[in-house]
């Protein structure tokens, strides 16, 4: 029954199912009543309900909304940054993405995850508009990924030194660089790494905000690591970093 | 104390890194890198990596946006 409401909800709200979804999501496990979620879900259909619990309304929803989901906005603007690899289409998504969250708001359950739930919502938002925006030849399928990519396994089997080598000249290449290679990985991989890596989100949540099971968040966080540790070994060759000799890279 | 092996070891650092093992796994990786030298580098190039991407990936919204949205919001009602 319940899932008969959520279906009608996501064909009626569109792509803001994503938003809705959070509800059903206990991300930590602190949660109110189900009716109340219910009546609320139904709100954004149309059926407007008068609520025993009176929801908070104009000016009260947008206070509160603009205490706890705008601090978020650094954060989203340096996600938005490295999907849309530029500030104007950055500056856009972060906008929309804060208009789509304050109208889904009163079907956010207030102790759940709000980062993730935030997430949630800029990722599809950027998958259904801006990366249709923008067709760019690495923004193919995973599989015509496999060729280039793949050669990575052999920095597994560097020797130590080589590795402490390379930690070290990671360490030093300048923050341009990091980002260069971040915009290098393939978008999938990309979003895997930032979402893990840069704001910590667990597996689960990733699965969540991309839509996708776990073990392909972890596969594709696997392969998106290997190819900037790639990249930025690349990188630190090139400014005469690393003193790591290239030949002798797999013989170990 | 018995150790849990390089392979092992190896095959779970990205997890560990993620803090996504049990903790009896968690634990095993943390006796292993203690005294293995090899797997312990492998393990710092990967929180060096984490770490510098961190960094490097700090971002603060321009002010035209935050007044972009709060119009919005101020609109949206």
């Amino acid at each position: 029954m319940l899932g008969a409401v959520l279906e009608r909800d996501t064909r009626v709200t569109g792509d803001l199912d994503w938003a809705l979804m959070s509800t059903e999501t206990p991300a930590q496990g602190d949660d109110t009543t189900g009716t109340e979620t219910r009546v609320e879900r139904d709100d954004t259909i149309g059926t407007e309900t008068p609520d025993a619990a009176a929801p908070l309304q104009g000016d009260e929803l947008r206070t509160l909304f603009e205490e706890q989901a705008l601090p978020y906005m650094d954060q989203l603007y340096a996600a938005a940054m490295r999907m849309t690899r530029n500030p104007a289409d950055a500056a856009d998504l972060v906008q929309e993405t804060f208009v789509k969250a304050f109208q889904a708001f009163k079907q956010f359950q207030q102790g759940t995850n709000l980062k993730a739930w935030l997430y949630r919502i800029q990722t599809n938002t950027f998958i259904n508009t801006y990366r249709k925006k923008q067709r760019d030849p690495f923004q193919g399928s995973i599989d015509e990924l496999e060729e280039w990519q793949v050669g990575g396994a052999e920095s597994i089997t560097q020797s130590m030194t080589t590795r402490s080598a390379e930690a070290e000249a990671i360490d030093h290449l300048p923050d341009s660089d990091v980002k260069e290679a971040l915009q290098a990985v393939p978008e999938d991989f990309r979003l895997a790494v930032y979402l893990a890596d840069v704001e910590g989100f667990s597996y689960q949540d990733i699965a969540d905000i991309m839509k996708t099971p776990v073990g392909t968040v972890m596969s594709r966080l696997h392969r998106g690591r290997r190819m900037l540790r790639e990249l930025l070994a690349d990188y630190a060759r090139e400014r005469g970093i690393v003193a790591a000799p290239t030949s002798s890279r797999s013989t170990k | 104390m018995t150790d849990c092996g390089c392979d092992k070891a190896k095959a779970e650092l990205e997890e560990y890194l993620h803090r996504e093992l049990s903790p009896e796994d968690f634990q095993d990786i943390t006796d292993h890198l203690d005294h293995c030298e090899d797997c312990s580098t492998e393990h710092l190039v990967g929180l060096t990596l984490t770490m510098k991407m961190q960094k490097a990936c700090k971002e603060t919204a321009p002010e035209e946006l935050r007044a972009a949205i709060l119009a919005r919001l101020e609109n949206a009602r």
